[in-house]
């Protein structure tokens, strides 16, 4: 927020202000100013759309590879070869004048000039790959590919993802940045966070209190989330997950916990732990910076009301059938 | 003075006052309310969980009850009469306007972007039959306004009034104080949001004021100035009270209702419609 500079003032003059780290960013840990009423003070709007193009898992052409092993010359290297990747595939997004895909024009995507981070996002286990499928995950995959067994690509709005029908994108991938709208703004209030999504739009209220988790009874979509500091690490916990979620085979069991650590006056350093003991052998982690960034400000994404693209996907298909018939 | 005579004069004052006080006469009566909760900051703090608690989404006038429009249904959903909530019960729609109104009523089942689970817009957000969270730092900071039905949410912006950079559903919300009362500018409307079932509907042109004014810990005042040069002939205004969810387990819950739309809306699109 452009008011970030105000704020600090304020606070400065706060008799509950914490001083402040004034050794070099990076080298000495950052000391996160407080909010009035004695919490550590995220708000702001935040970015991750550099990390748009960095793949999930560590990919196989850089096998036996650790993240260590990427200094600034290696990541510098990965970024140019990922924008010019993302590049060559740029008319295929958006299509041309005469050939407008629907998907909007090239400039609203961010993917073009990202400025990766890291060479892939997990980071444990070591060597990058989410863990294997237990074989009680496995037996679910099989199960759902033999329910679909016949059906259509789009045979009805079910078989299209809860992405695609603008419902939600869930924990954790809500903050994972897909192209355009990677903006997230953090508001506080006493014994709450709230972290709000650009894309399809999520406001996920989390308190601090220390209250019970929902019924187990209760799914949602964004689940249920308790949060708490841990020094100026704000961890959010995550469960009551919807069954549709089914986060790469998971569980509505799957536990997510995330860690929101301020590393400098512009940077949180986010974590991500997964936890379903009936969908992997072990736990595995994510990792992303998210930049603060204040003219990132989210607009309103009004998701499914301009879903004009279910809608085309849908007609499509019943048109590709009558033409076949 | 006598004692006997000093203790018969106090206690005619007071009983005179309380004989004001119980009639309601006495202005200083609402002193004895509670006093309203406080931010560091000397603002009040609205934060909390909030809901109407009246017909207004139904129809925002005087409207008594009637048959609901699923027979099936009976009176589980059925409509409640309301008293309303426009101040003078008059909404001064433009004659041409008029028309519209009463055909989106008509029709509401088909027309009402609430059916579709669209994003409510504003004032409509704040009396719809689910509760809504205030969240609310301390200046520079903005106020956040999440409400349940369809995951909508603004932001109030406290410190630096900007001008929104396109039309949205929720509409585009400037907030400062007045007193005690927190004062949002809003405007920047698409033109398909409506004010409830009955039909009652606004252009791109809205502009709405809103006023919350705490009244005690659990209460705050609302009202809505609505202008639309082009719906209305004048400016006009509802209010009602708004009531805060008192549980210390409230919670919002999450109502993502796209999926409950989607049969009604592509459920024809389908490779096998159902009957």
């Amino acid at each position: 927020m452009v008011l970030a500079a105000a704020g600090t003032l304020l606070l400065a003059a706060s008799p509950m202000a914490q001083p402040r780290a004034s050794a070099q960013r990076g080298t000495a840990k950052w000391t996160a100013p407080r909010t009035p009423w004695g919490d550590p003070d995220l708000q702001g709007i935040y970015t991750n759309k550099d990390e748009n193009n960095t793949p999930f898992e560590r990919p196989p052409e850089l096998a036996g590879k650790r993240i260590a092993d990427f200094g600034e010359k290696e990541m510098a290297e990965l970024r140019k070869e990922r924008q010019l990747a993302a590049a060559r595939q740029a008319s295929s997004i958006g299509g041309t004048a005469e050939n407008d895909t629907g998907a909007g024009p090239p400039h609203w995507y961010e993917h073009f000039d990202a400025e990766n981070a890291q060479p892939w996002l997990v980071i444990d286990p070591e060597d990058g790959r989410v863990p294997p499928l237990t074989a009680a995950a496995r037996e679910r995959a099989a199960a759902r590919q033999a329910a679909r067994r016949g059906r259509g690509p789009a045979d009805s709005y079910t078989d299209r993802s809860i992405y695609d029908r603008c419902i939600s994108r869930g924990v954790p991938d809500s903050i994972r940045p897909i192209i355009y709208g990677a903006s997230y703004d953090i508001t506080q209030s006493p014994g709450y966070v709230v972290i709000r999504y650009e894309m399809v739009h999520e406001a996920r209220v989390i308190p601090l209190d220390g209250r019970r988790k929902l019924s187990p009874a209760i799914r949602q979509y964004m689940g249920d989330s308790r949060g708490w500091w841990e020094g100026d690490t704000l961890v959010v916990e995550t469960t009551n997950i919807h069954d549709n979620m089914q986060f790469r085979g998971a569980t509505s069991g799957l536990k997510v916990t995330e860690r929101f650590a301020p590393v400098g006056p512009d940077r949180i350093d986010w974590q991500a732990r997964m936890e379903d003991p009936t969908t992997w052998e072990r736990p595995w982690s994510i990792r992303m910076p998210l930049k603060r960034d204040d003219t990132q400000a989210i607009f309103e994404f009004a998701c499914h009301e301009g879903n004009r693209g279910l809608e085309n996907i849908l007609k499509a298909a019943r048109a590709e059938e009558a033409r076949k018939n | 003075m006598s004692q006997w005579l000093k203790g018969l004069l106090v206690g005619g004052v007071v009983a005179a006052l309380v004989t004001l006080v119980a009639a309601g006469e006495w202005q200083g009566a609402s002193r004895s309310s509670p006093p309203i909760a406080r931010m560091a900051d000397g603002k009040p703090n609205l934060n909390g969980i909030w809901a109407a608690n009246n017909a207004a989404n139904w129809d925002i006038q005087t409207h008594k009850a009637r048959q609901g429009p699923v027979i099936a249904l009976g009176a589980a959903f059925s409509v409640p009469g309301g008293m309303g909530v426009v101040e003078g019960n008059e909404i001064p729609y433009k004659p041409e306007a008029v028309a519209q109104r009463d055909a989106n009523g008509k029709d509401w089942m088909t027309k009402d972007p609430e059916v579709k689970c669209y994003l409510p817009g504003v004032p409509r957000a704040t009396y719809m039959p689910y509760p809504f969270q205030i969240v609310q730092s301390t200046e520079p900071n903005d106020i956040l306004l999440s409400y349940e039905f369809a995951s909508a949410s603004r932001i109030i912006h406290m410190s630096t009034n900007q001008e929104s950079p396109t039309d949205t559903w929720m509409g585009w919300s400037n907030g400062r104080w007045d007193g005690d009362t927190l004062v949002v500018d809003v405007k920047n409307f698409v033109d398909q949001t409506w004010f409830d079932r009955a039909g009652n509907y606004h252009s791109d042109a809205l502009h709405v004021v809103e006023r919350y004014t705490p009244l005690t810990p659990d209460v705050i005042q609302y009202e809505a100035t609505i202008e639309d040069p082009n719906v209305f002939t004048r400016p006009w205004k509802m209010s009602m009270p708004l009531y805060r969810r008192v549980e210390k387990s409230a919670q919002l819950m999450e109502y993502k209702c796209v999926e409950f739309a989607e049969e009604l809306m592509y459920g024809h699109l389908s490779k096998q419609p159902k009957q």
